[in-house]
């Protein structure tokens, strides 16, 4: 155990680890916002099995 | 009180303050810091501060990033993709600025930030894209490392057991400055590729050229041009990198007093990464000119052997080195990104500077990660040339929605305060997503209808 608060001077005290045990309030997410965020889901959710798609399809393709 | 101190017996130290031993190392870290500011070293003081930026920056010019450079290379030769590259690492540089000001202003890390701020639901969706992206690039680090192996002689399974053991070895170090400094030493090797480039004697006005008018661009755009495209942008811009940034600003104790340097090693950072990555372009180059087929390449050992001729054994035997380093410093960082992020989404301790018995989870999200790569990348007759490009399309296609998140973290005033983005930021953010979005879509559109462009 050591004891120095000249070096615990040296954080601020967001930065001290026993800070993120208090997490920080929810937002509220606007409309749009959420249409966003739910549109750029969509659009992985359809553009990765089309990588996996191209990515079989070369493999199955003879050089 | 002496670092060694700190470190007895490996023991939890909690001072007056009650801090732990993560606290104290950090806190000796930033009274550095602090005392290198007041005495006005600048200089200093930037290298105190460096570090996130330059390996983040560094780290990305992975295996499968250097494998779609030279393929670009080997395929375009320099016209489109060195100023294409160019701004790719423009784009990285905007996206990478802001994990620096969110770390720093609010001592979080960035799924801490979008669990706390957005939800689960939001979050777990962000972690998902992460830990997807994480592992399938990791096992592509392991093809470079094993990849560079083969070029020298050495079996597959010792080049990726010594990759294994180097990457726990880092882990083990069990301090944030060191493990930071250690890799920043090992990444400078990323600069191998530009004595290779000079191996190919490239024309200065050749590339002057192909800065000023991105061309030529021969065979115009196909969907082999486009999957190229992709994942050159894949090369630069990922969703490990915000994660990892943000944690390892977070670590590092950067506050908003210290914002200025970390653009300035973020900056460095990228012009040291867009040389190394115009450099593999250029050394892959003379394969285009002399009409050498990449496709059916299963590596990037391949590249090396192909090179020889045309660089030399030298210039090949740099390239082979520099695909090592490339996929060795990655495998470090991401195996690390994905340990940041684990613990900041189930509020677990998360740290470079936790002793074993404290980050037993940190450390083994890490090293269980790093395995499972390892493993995968030992099963025979795996397709690994494909796989590194298609790792840095699907980075690309995850990028979009994880710079939303992005966008709206640093937009987000509660906790930004006057470190929240301004209107030019967020219309560079906001044309990068639009642009990402876009040219994923043109890509599933030429990969759904092949003769959309032409063969």
């Amino acid at each position: 155990m050591i004891h120095d608060p000249e070096l615990a001077s040296a954080l601020e005290p967001g930065q001290l680890s026993a800070a993120a045990e208090h997490p920080l309030p929810r937002r509220k997410l606007g409309r749009g916002v959420l249409g966003l965020l739910i549109l750029l889901r969509v659009y992985v959710v359809i553009a990765i099995p089309i990588v996996g798609y191209a990515f079989v399809h070369a493999l199955l393709t003879p050089q | 009180m002496g670092e060694a101190v700190l470190q007895q017996g490996g023991v939890e130290v909690v001072g007056a303050a009650g801090l732990t031993r993560e606290d104290a190392l950090r806190a000796l870290d930033r009274k550095r810091v602090l005392q290198t500011r007041s005495a006005g070293r600048w200089l200093r003081l930037l290298w105190l501060l460096a570090g996130p930026g330059a390996l983040v920056m560094l780290g990305e010019n992975d295996g499968p990033s250097m494998v779609s450079y030279a393929t670009a290379g080997a395929t375009y030769g320099i016209g489109f993709f060195a100023p294409f590259i160019l701004l790719t690492f423009l784009m990285a540089f905007v996206v990478q600025e802001m994990t620096v000001r969110l770390g720093a202003a609010t001592h979080r890390g960035h799924a801490e930030l979008i669990f706390q701020r957005f939800g689960p639901f939001w979050g777990y969706f962000a972690m998902g894209d992460l830990v997807f992206g994480n592992v399938l690039t990791l096992v592509t680090e392991f093809i470079a490392i094993q990849a560079g192996g083969l070029y020298f002689g050495i079996p597959p399974w010792l080049s990726v057991a010594i990759g294994v053991a180097l990457v726990v070895c880092s882990l083990a170090l069990r301090r944030y400055a060191t493990w930071e400094r250690t890799l920043m030493a090992l990444a400078v090797f990323n600069l191998l590729f530009v004595p290779a480039a000079l191996f190919a004697h490239p024309s200065g006005a050749a590339l002057a050229h192909a800065v000023a008018t991105w061309g030529p661009l021969p065979g115009g755009i196909t969907n082999g041009f486009m999957t190229l495209v992709l994942a050159s942008i894949g090369a630069t811009v990922t969703p490990w990198m915000i994660f990892f940034q943000q944690s390892a600003v977070v670590d590092k104790g950067l506050t908003t007093a210290d914002v200025g340097h970390g653009r300035w090693d973020t900056g460095i950072g990228a012009a040291l990464a867009a040389v190394a990555a115009i450099a593999t372009l250029v050394a892959a180059a003379p394969l285009f000119e002399n009409h050498v087929d990449v496709s059916s390449f299963a590596s990037g050992a391949d590249f090396a052997t192909a090179l020889r001729p045309l660089l030399g054994s030298t210039g090949a035997t740099l390239f082979a080195l520099g695909m090592v380093e490339a996929g060795l410093v990655a495998a470090m960082t991401i195996s690390t990104s994905s340990a940041y992020a684990l613990g900041e989404s189930i509020r677990h301790r998360h740290s470079l500077n936790l002793g074993f018995s404290q980050g037993r989870l940190f450390y083994g999200a890490a090293i269980v990660s790093t395995l499972v790569a390892a493993g995968i990348v030992l099963i025979p007759g795996a397709p690994l040339l494909a796989m590194t490009l298609t790792v840095n399309v699907i980075a690309t296609l995850l990028m979009a929605p994880a710079l939303l998140l992005l966008l709206l973290l640093v937009n987000d005033r509660e906790i930004m305060g006057r470190w929240a983005n301004g209107w030019r930021t967020n219309l560079a953010g906001g044309t990068i997503v639009g642009a990402i979005a876009l040219v994923g879509a043109a890509y599933g559109v030429i990969t759904v209808f092949p003769d959309f462009l032409g063969k």
